[in-house]
């Protein structure tokens, strides 16, 4: 089942075009990995497909689930099972992490006409998504992201996808900032969460060491714009020792 | 109230965020009587007052220490506070008392004018903390004079949560080590006019005035503290939160004097502003006027709009515009609000500021 296609997708950012003419297809079961130079526009791929203001679609489409997934504003395209993984986690002083993440699964439960998590159930379920991804439990009750260390704000990201739960994670540079042990942590995480058959991954990533835990189906090259090359997991390897020059001949 | 109201124009510098224009039809207008009261009481397990349109009313009321009939508001000419008369309510507490639970006064005016007069007195080492509620829809007017002895401890919380208007004004004079805290939410619909004027007369002395004020509509607030240091070594506090939204105006003048003698004073004032549109108004005027040599001042004023990137990130979650912008509103008014002692009246305090919200 395709789960996201992308078609000709095109879009600026401050007067700047930055995607142009970018197609990707992603089907429920697979794990996608997107590689590219500094630049290149994955941030951007990442944003607009979560709708992020200031990212505006100037041509293509995007289905989502058999749904027009530019036509939702971003929360809801959330509650349709899209999660992002941001490059650069955002702090939100005076907002708990437990109260941030109670009200967007509970928003997101709402959206699909389910029963809210009372708060002994969602505790339930936080305390285990932080155990298993190696954050602190006291790491819950302060502010979201507020005093984290850069590698303390990937896990979290990753605790926020383990209580969510998506159908689609689009994790942007989830790896970077991440020490070899929390690499594997975070590594293992996304497997345990996401490497199912109705589930799917698009990684952003610089590095092939985050694929040794994570191994893609398809590894895509991000240049300009567009996807310029796809192939299998080997692809990355190959850009691993011979860079992103070569790609240009 | 008969007669012409003589009130201060807006051409008056210390009157020109007020719009007191609504007064005169307040002032004359006659109130209906009734009101229901009950959600009104957070129920502190203390002694209570219920004053309806300023008439106390005994029969709901079990006022403890406090004493019913005349009292000194002490309001000067201040234009507002000269009119509350000189009845009202009245604590007074001898050394070392104190009400073991938060008196709770509620005030409820039914579309006329409510005047009330207070007065608190305590001595050396009195202990005793307030919370007051303003409902209805009238003109709340109180004036009142706080008059603290040696090491006394005070604490106030109000709220102003209906419409109409509320006009509020302290004046509180502390004696050496007495420490004075009001912190207020005005969370209804009306607007506002708060004068709060601490006097640090002892030495060592703590003086905190602050609070939340939400404004949406045509609504304004208008907020005016000063905190005098008169002797050496005293704290003080000023933290204003500000939000508003549409039309609507809030204006907060925090001022520190610290006098000659008054060294090794620590004053601090931290005054923000949140505009939750781009024609709603929101003035933060923190002033200095120091005379010592050794005092530690720290002032801060900041305006702003809600975290563009913040919103984003609760919506990439799934929490809908709506519920993302309270839930970064309410955390910007909290720290306000964190300071308030008595636990159940803090959390209806902010339960006040949600409902306000639309959380
Ligand atoms: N607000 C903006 N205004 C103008 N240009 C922008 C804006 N935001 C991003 N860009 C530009 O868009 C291009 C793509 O940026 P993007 O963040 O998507 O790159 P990236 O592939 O994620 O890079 P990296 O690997 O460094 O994370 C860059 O040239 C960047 O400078
Ligand atoms: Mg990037």
């Amino acid at each position: 089942m395709t789960m996201l296609n992308i078609e000709n997708l095109s879009a600026e950012v401050g007067g700047k075009t930055i995607l142009n003419g970018l197609s990707l297809s992603i089907n429920a079961g697979e794990i996608h990995a997107i590689m590219g130079p500094n630049g290149a526009g994955k941030s951007t791929l990442a944003y607009t497909l979560g709708g992020r203001p200031g990212y505006e679609v100037t041509g293509g489409s995007v289905r989502f689930l058999g749904e027009d997934l530019l036509a939702k504003e971003p929360h809801e395209r959330a509650a349709a099972g899209l999660f992002l993984g941001f490059q650069y986690p955002v702090e939100i002083p005076g907002v708990s992490n437990v109260q941030f993440l109670r009200s967007a699964l509970n928003a997101q439960r709402v959206a699909r006409g389910q029963a809210e998590l009372s708060g002994g159930d969602f505790l339930r379920l936080a305390r285990a998504q932080a155990d298993a991804l190696g954050l602190a439990q006291d790491m819950l009750k302060r502010p979201v992201n507020v005093g984290f260390s850069g590698g303390e704000k990937k896990r979290n990201e990753m605790v926020q996808m383990g209580i969510i739960d998506p159908r689609l994670a689009i994790l942007d540079e989830t790896d970077s900032g991440l020490d070899i042990d929390a690499l594997r942590v975070v590594g293992h995480g996304i497997n345990t969460i996401m490497r199912k058959p109705d589930r799917a991954v698009l990684l952003i990533t610089h590095y092939q060491r985050l694929l040794d835990y994570v191994k893609p189906d398809f590894v895509h090259v991000l240049a300009g714009g567009r996807i310029v090359r796809s192939g299998g997991a080997e692809l990355a390897l190959e850009l691993e020792r011979e860079g992103y020059g070569a790609l240009a001949a | 109230m008969n007669g012409v109201l003589d009130l201060p124009s807006t051409h008056d510098e210390a009157w020109r965020w007020s719009d007191l224009s609504g007064l005169p039809a307040l002032a004359g207008a006659r109130p209906g009587g009734r009101a229901p009261t009950g959600e009104l009481w957070i129920g502190c397990g203390g002694p209570r007052l219920l004053f309806i349109d300023g008439a106390y009313r005994p029969e709901e009321s079990d006022p403890g220490p406090v004493t019913v009939g005349p009292a000194e508001a002490g309001a000067g000419d201040h234009p507002l506070g000269r009119l509350a008369g000189h009845q009202g309510w009245r604590l007074q507490l001898a050394r070392d008392r104190g009400p073991a639970a938060t008196i709770e006064i509620v005030h409820v005016a039914t579309g006329g004018p409510a005047h009330v007069a207070a007065e608190i007195v305590m001595d050396e080492d009195a202990q005793a903390s307030l919370v007051e509620t303003f409902a209805g829809e009238g003109w709340h007017n109180v004036a009142r004079k706080i008059t603290l002895g040696r090491a006394a401890r005070l604490g106030i919380a109000r709220r102003v949560l209906g419409g109409g208007f509320a006009s509020l004004t302290d004046t509180a004079s502390l004696a050496a080590g007495a420490s004075l805290d009001i912190a207020t939410l005005a969370a209804g619909s009306g607007d506002s006019r708060l004068d709060t004027r601490l006097t640090l007369e002892g030495g060592g002395a703590y003086g905190e005035a602050g609070g939340a004020l939400l404004a949406r509509g045509a609504q304004r607030h208008d907020a005016n503290a000063v905190l005098r240091h008169a002797a050496a070594g005293g704290t003080s506090r000023q933290l204003w939160r500000s939000v508003a939204d549409d039309r609507a105006t809030c204006a907060v003048a925090a001022r520190v004097e610290v006098a000659r003698d008054a060294q090794k004073t620590d004053a601090e004032q931290s005054l923000k502003g949140l505009l939750l549109a781009r024609t709603a108004t929101i003035n933060a005027k923190p002033e200095l006027e120091i005379f010592a040599d050794d005092v530690k001042c720290a002032h801060g004023a900041t305006v702003g709009e809600l975290d563009r990137n913040a919103l984003f990130y609760l919506a990439s979650r799934g929490v809908p515009p709506v519920e993302a912008k309270a839930l970064l509103t309410r955390a910007f008014v909290a720290d306000a609000l964190a300071r308030i002692g008595d636990e159940a009246v803090r959390a209806a305090f902010l339960a006040d500021a949600e409902a306000w919200l639309g959380a």
